[in-house]
């Protein structure tokens, strides 16, 4: 009896080891492991032995049930895995195939840009604040300290409206495309809620139209007013706008300028990353900057006429104001190296659908 | 404006030992911006002075010849074109290494050891253009002779010889300040900046003439504050010594002639402009100061024929105009190699009248500009003693007579000057000395009485303090905007909150974009032909005074033009797409600024089937509703002739138009050259805006399954969605939805027809369908559809 289970138990063995397919698996295991196997017949052969003999090949018994259950696991698993290992080698991919971009549409840079400046500065609780595109000269140069024909008007090559042939007049004096976006400054302080501290982001026009100069082009006007405003909030201000926008290792500086509305004034620089402030490029004179610094904008503490004129009493309140090019801005950061700034607006969806 | 400021002069002012680098960074630092800095000793490295010892025909050139130059140490075979090449001339020698401008031309470039046409030539002789001295008056093919010029011997170096071992900086001076455009003004400012000493200039004051009484000076317009002129006889007008010349060459400047050459130095110098006559262009030695009249003609020193008015203030004498104010003087009245009396002008007309001046006859002239900017009368005296002084040095001349006219004397102006107010405005503790100390050195002048201060304003910045309040900056600058440290703001943040239009503007180009729309960004100016091509009558759009060219004249009062020009660009490039703009058109209004409308306009071109697209479109816009709170109503629109009458809607909101959504008409289309359909929607946001809101509607999630059931039914064409699923709904209670699954025309459908498939939803809050109370309600479905809008059930 010993020796006819054995014998079955090397027969077994020998099948499955030599089994491929489920197929034969499972006739394997029909055979061997079945209800009606050669096995389970073995086992109903034990009932005739004695008691002796049968308990010790019924451990016998046992002992091989397991070892051939063992291998028919085995057997399984391996073919399981050989058959996987035929699906995968049927569906190959080409992974080298080009991906398929979903159908999203791009936001133009200036918009990204606007978004982003605007973000930054509210992390400092500055507000959006929307005034006109199209305003009164008063707006956009008496009140900020120019008074008519001040030669200072020049510097802004102004558009007026037209009316029948002559510049456009109305109640508060000549009708023009805001050259800078201070109009909103004065307009911000008629409001009368105190204190201020707005972003004005909008459309300016100049008479100007070159690779590096659009006749219709973006601000950003920051402008503050509380008691007791200083200049080293500017720098503050300045500095978190810079470091926040362009990378936490530029550098900031304040060099003093000329405008009528602010007192004192200011131009802001930042460090160069090209040559990282160093003005040099392997010992040539670096091509971006000038000696390590590129000029952002210009700011300055509100003039007195300037709060006057919004109504605000220059003994009790003082305040900042800077105002820079959005597509300046974005240009310094960017990298984009756009040699022609006209690209911008020339609506080319294959220029659009890059960013 | 800027000057070129020589350092070398400079320094004669300004004690400082800084390199030219580091006092161009401490000066931009703290007074105005060096834009670069030239260094003259650098860029004359290997130029020396030769002498021409032979001149030999070059063999293989007719124009070439050959000359042996001494250049020190030994003699060099130089190639030369220069026609005016002699034996024995000092030259200036380029030699290999050195850089030059071939022919004054713009770039500079190293020269090398070379042969020219088969003669070996070590550098090249150059005329005065090609080392940078452009106004050098030279003839063409003539390079420059130095023999009467200097007696440096063979081998010295150029710079050297020439005292051009200098530095040039180029300054921004910012337009308040026209007293730093003289050399004077800089280094005061400068002695601050880097902290060195001031040394003024050392000219005594005017004696008295000695034949007064020469010159009659009558002042008949009131626009001229004071004028000065001073009468030099016996002077030789010829060249100015090379010292003089040199500093104007360096600061951009031509030498004329001696006179005319003190008269530039002196506003060099002094930022005072200067004019000089010849005394006997002068009739009756009579100078009269009055508006022009019209039908008047002057002839300017450039060439060009004014004709005056009253406009402008003229010099003139008793028969004729001799100069247009502070403009430009005119050619018949100036020095010349003959003259032998001179007159000097030194005056203070008014800063408008100059700029409008030279606005009107279009000309411009370094005098207009320091004029333009606003000077003071007080600064005439110096000026005219320096010319004076130096036409007697130079021009040999001696002063005769010296006229004065100022009818009403400034008064200096005066301020008060609260350091604390400068300490709390800058944030920094700076304390009373060290402000005290910059505003003296800067010129001003402080008087102290009872704790206050009053600061007398020194006359050469009259125009650019203006108030107490000016003194900041003075302070602040000179302290350093670098050393001071920067403060994040402490204060209380502002109650007010962003502006919901321009939050909602940002979110809906976002909505766009993610519904894969790309953002055109389009100019705001558009021309005549623009709006007439889209049928807007160019008077309903706010026109520009002063468009800068044909393209760009009106303000556009609609996105669509643009939107349609861009589409008709991308056409060829990018055959279909989804694009959109968003921004504020500008509406006319009467005596008033234009009404500012934010516009949303969005669609897509290239359309080939226009039912998908137009399915698209609105169903952008009602998500875009859905998001924002908003019901739209589409109503079919036919009596629109920008819009194809088939194929469009008009949008409201409870019954207030706010946009139109279809196809563009083919005229309008096909005006702006575009091929294929374009369907746009038009939507006010302007009228939005009060209305949005971020909508988040709750709805729960039905808790019995819901059952749908497609039916195909044979309609006429022009039955419409809304109708068919109007009547599905109405049909039964428990038909939730509704919706046209498939829409097919062709084989097997009669023409005018059309077959619909509709999906129709089912469900009942409390319970699960039986298939049997399905089949019931389909059953009335097909018998409404029947009956109302004669749906005939297809198998």
């Amino acid at each position: 009896m010993q020796d006819v289970l054995l014998q079955l138990q090397k027969e077994a063995l020998d099948v499955f080891l030599k089994v491929q397919t489920p197929e034969e698996l499972e006739a394997a295991r029909v055979e061997y492991l079945g209800r009606k196997g050669r096995l389970a017949e073995a086992m109903k052969d034990l009932a005739a032995l004695d008691v002796d003999a049968r308990r010790d090949a019924g451990k016998i018994a046992n002992d091989v049930k397991r070892t051939v259950e063992a291998s028919f696991a085995a057997t399984e698993a391996r073919i399981v895995e050989s058959a996987a290992e035929d699906r995968q080698a049927q569906e190959w991919l080409d992974v080298s195939l080009p991906g398929v971009v979903p159908a999203v549409g791009h936001l133009h840079l200036t918009t990204q840009a606007i978004d982003e400046i605007s973000d930054i500065f509210a992390h400092i609780g500055f507000v959006r604040s929307r005034h006109p595109e199209v305003d009164w000269d008063y707006y956009a140069f008496e009140s900020l300290n120019m008074p008519k024909e001040h030669p200072a008007r020049d510097e802004w090559e102004t558009f007026f409206a037209e009316d029948e042939g002559e510049i456009a007049l109305g109640e508060k004096g000549k009708i023009v495309l805001t050259p800078h976006t201070s109009n909103g400054q004065v307009r911000e302080m008629e409001k009368g809620v105190l204190p201020i501290r707005m972003i004005n982001i909008g459309k300016c026009y100049r008479r100007q139209a070159s690779a590096r100069h659009l006749p219709m082009f973006h601000q950003f006007e920051g402008l503050m007013v509380d008691t007791n405003v200083s200049v080293t909030e500017l720098k503050g201000v300045f500095d978190y706008f810079v470091k926040r926008y362009f990378g936490a290792n530029r550098e900031t500086r304040l060099r003093p300028y000329h405008f009528r509305f602010t007192e004192p004034s200011f131009e802001l620089d930042i460090s160069c990353a090209v040559c990282d402030g160093t003005g040099k490029v392997d010992g040539v004179k670096c091509k971006l900057c000038k000696g390590g610094w590129l000029e952002l904008g210009g700011a300055g503490m509100v003039h007195p006429n300037v709060l006057k004129a919004g109504g605000l009493d220059p003994d009790v309140y003082t305040g900042f104001a800077f105002g820079w090019g959005v597509e300046r801005t974005m240009m310094m950061r960017s990298g984009i190296n756009i040699d022609d700034i006209r690209t911008l607006y020339k609506n080319d969806l294959r220029f659009l659908s890059q960013f | 404006m800027n000057i070129l400021a020589s350092y070398n002069w400079l320094k004669e002012h300004v004690h400082t030992r800084l390199s030219a680098e580091d006092f161009a960074k401490e000066f931009s630092l703290r007074s105005m911006s060096v834009e670069s800095i030239d260094r003259l000793d650098q860029r004359f490295e290997n130029i020396v002075v030769g002498v021409v010892k032979s001149v030999v025909p070059h063999p293989n050139a007719d124009r070439l010849r050959i000359a042996m130059v001494d250049i020190g140490e030994k003699e060099v075979p130089v190639v030369c074109g220069g026609t005016n090449l002699a034996e024995n001339m000092r030259v200036v020698v380029a030699l290999p290494g050195s850089k030059v401008r071939w022919h004054g031309g713009a770039d500079w470039t190293e020269l090398k050891k070379t042969e020219i046409r088969g003669v070996e030539s070590i550098g090249m002789i150059c005329a005065p253009s090609e080392i940078g001295f452009d106004k050098i008056a030279c003839g063409d093919h003539e390079i420059w002779d130095l023999t009467a010029l200097v007696d440096a011997p063979a081998g010295a170096s150029f710079a050297a010889a020439l005292d051009c071992a200098d530095t040039l900086f180029d300054i921004e001076i910012t337009t308040n300040r026209p007293d730093a455009m003289g050399i004077i003004g800089l280094a005061r400012e400068a002695a601050v900046a880097v902290n060195g000493e001031f040394v003024p200039a050392t000219t005594l004051p005017l004696p008295r003439g000695s034949k007064e009484g020469v010159l009659r000076v009558r002042l008949e317009d009131s626009r001229c504050e004071r004028y000065m002129a001073a009468v030099v006889e016996g002077v030789t007008v010829g060249e100015s010594p090379w010292w003089l010349q040199k500093r104007l060459l360096l600061a951009g400047l031509k030498p004329i002639n001696t006179i005319v050459d003190i008269a530039n130095y002196v506003a060099l110098e002094l930022g005072q402009p200067m004019h000089a006559f010849d005394a006997e262009s002068i009739a009756e030695n009579t100078i009269i100061v009055r508006p022009g009249v019209k039908g008047e003609k002057l002839t300017l020193l450039d060439g060009k024929v004014v004709e005056l008015n009253e406009l402008m203030i003229v010099i003139a004498d008793a028969e004729k105009p001799l100069a247009i104010a502070g403009i430009m003087g005119g050619k018949d009245s100036g020095t010349t190699e003959k003259t032998t009396t001179v007159i000097f002008e030194a005056a203070m007309f008014n800063a408008l009248t100059i700029r409008r001046t030279s606005r009107a006859i279009d000309v411009a002239s370094d005098s207009q500009l320091l004029y333009e900017k606003g000077l003071s009368p007080e600064a005439l005296p110096t000026a005219l003693a320096r010319a004076v002084e130096l036409a007697t040095q130079i021009a040999g001349g001696a002063l005769v007579d010296v006229v004065d006219v100022y009818p009403k004397p400034r008064e200096p102006k005066v301020f008060a000057f609260d350091p604390e107010q400068v300490r709390s405005r800058i944030g920094v503790d700076i304390g009373d000395d060290v402000q005290k100390d910059i505003l003296t050195k800067l010129g001003f002048d402080i008087a102290e009485k009872k704790g206050k201060y009053a600061v007398t304003v020194p006359y050469w910045r009259e125009d650019d303090i203006e108030g107490s309040v000016d003194f900041t900056e003075e302070v602040a600058r000179m302290y350093g905007y670098h050393n001071m440290p920067a403060v994040l703001p402490a204060s209380r943040p502002p109650t007010a909150f962003d502006d919901a239009t321009l939050d909602w503007s940002s979110w809906t180009k976002r909505f766009l974009a993610g519904a894969g729309f790309s953002e055109f960004f389009s100019n705001s100016m558009v021309s005549v032909a623009d709006l007439e091509m889209y049928g807007v009558s160019p008077k309903d759009a706010l026109a520009l005074y002063n468009p800068l060219s044909n393209d760009l004249t009106h303000m556009r009062p609609t996105l669509i033009p643009s939107v349609l020009r861009a589409v008709e660009r991308n056409q060829a490039l990018t055959s279909a797409a989804k694009v959109f703009e968003l921004a504020r058109v500008y509406c006319s209004k009467e005596g008033n600024i234009p009404e500012e409308r934010m516009m949303m306009v969005f669609g897509e071109y290239g359309v080939i089937d226009a039912e998908a697209t137009f399915m698209r479109l609105r169903g952008t816009l009602e998500q875009f509703g859905a998001k924002t709170g908003i019901t739209f109503t589409f109503d079919r629109l036919t009596d629109n002739d920008h819009w194809h009458n088939g194929r469009t809607v008009g949008i409201t909101i409870d019954g207030v138009h706010v946009g139109v959504l279809g196809q563009v008409a083919s005229d309008f289309q096909s005006s702006f050259g575009i091929h294929r359909s374009v369907f746009l929607a038009e939507v006010n946001l302007e009228a939005l805006f009060p209305m949005m809101r971020h909508s988040h509607h709750y709805q729960a999630v039905p808790a019995f399954p819901v059952v749908t059931r497609d039916i195909a039914v044979l309609l006429d064409e022009h039955t419409e969605y809304e109708k068919i699923c109007g009547v599905v709904r109405g049909a039964k209670t428990l038909v939730t939805d509704c919706r046209v699954v498939e829409t097919y025309r062709g084989e097997g459908i009669p023409a005018g027809k059309k077959s619909v498939t509709i999906g129709v939803t089912l469900m009942a809050p409390d319970r699960t369908l039986t298939s049997q109370e399905v089949d019931d309600v389909m059953t009335t479905v097909i018998r409404e559809l029947a009956l109302r809008v004669d749906g005939v059930l297809r198998d």
